[in-house]
């Protein structure tokens, strides 16, 4: 069973992750958001949001998130195209935590690189519920 | 150099899209797919993942700058406010300057009402 996100230290260092793109999770992703871009199919690449946001779900494979946790800022940049189909590795890390006014702030910053090289790297602020 | 207009992104919101992006990303936080749960929340009902409707700018620059967005883009915004099933979100930039070979803009995405749901700054070198 995972742990969860506010149960951690900060400076927790989680496990890497490993994951491929698959052609068939690609599609999954831009169908749920709407997106139609032929782009992505002329260079066979993969929406940068798309890393972000299946590397977020790998690492939720490793810790839980408290029901009703919030989004409270995202900081992004793409450094590399991702092509589809690529094994990608996330390296993750919990910088800073902290508890205020009934929330416990979470800074996760996120590695994650493609055939050896930067990609995408994250910065997300997530605010869980305290527990009374 | 001027910074060139960047066409907006429209999406309408609905429960169906929310709960694909949950399976497609791996994201199920209740509070974004299950009814009962999110009505007992503040929120009192169920709100899309924050990177989802953030999506909706990364497509608008990817439409604009199509490469350079993939390999070179930059994104730093802040939640403002949850969008909801029903929703009609507007992506919309704003151009700021260009310094150093960098576009840089502003960046909001919208509900249908003008409230402000995400906003924050792009950079595209």
């Amino acid at each position: 069973m995972s742990s969860s996100l506010t149960d951690l230290p900060a400076g927790h260092v989680f496990e890497p992750i490993t994951f491929r793109i698959t052609p068939g999770a690609a599609r999954a992703y831009r169908d749920a958001a709407g997106d139609t871009l032929n782009l992505y199919a002329q260079l066979g690449a993969v929406p940068p949001l798309a890393v972000a946001a299946l590397a977020l779900g790998a690492l939720l494979q490793q810790v839980s998130l408290p029901p009703g946790t919030l989004h409270a800022s995202e900081s992004l940049r793409f450094s590399a195209r991702v092509p589809t189909g690529a094994t990608v590795e996330c390296r993750a890390t919990l910088a800073q935590r902290s508890q205020r006014a009934g929330w416990i702030v979470s800074v996760l910053d996120s590695q994650i690189s493609c055939e050896g090289r930067p990609a995408v790297s994250a910065r997300a602020t997530v605010l869980s519920p305290a527990p009374a | 150099m001027s910074v060139p207009e960047v066409a907006p992104v429209t999406r309408t919101l609905t429960q169906a899209m929310i709960d694909a992006y949950a399976e497609a990303s791996g994201d199920h936080n209740p509070i974004h797919i299950d009814p009962d749960f999110a009505r007992t929340t503040p929120m009192g009902g169920t709100i899309a993942h924050g990177m989802l409707v953030l999506s909706f700018i990364s497509e608008m620059m990817t439409a604009a700058f199509g490469e350079a967005w993939l390999r070179g883009g930059t994104l730093d915004v802040r939640f403002r406010a949850p969008a909801r099933p029903g929703d009609t979100v507007t992506a919309r930039a704003r151009p700021l300057e260009s310094k150093d070979g960098a576009l840089r803009y502003a960046v909001e995405c919208a509900s249908q009402a003008d409230e402000v749901l995400i906003n924050g700054t792009a950079e595209v070198a």
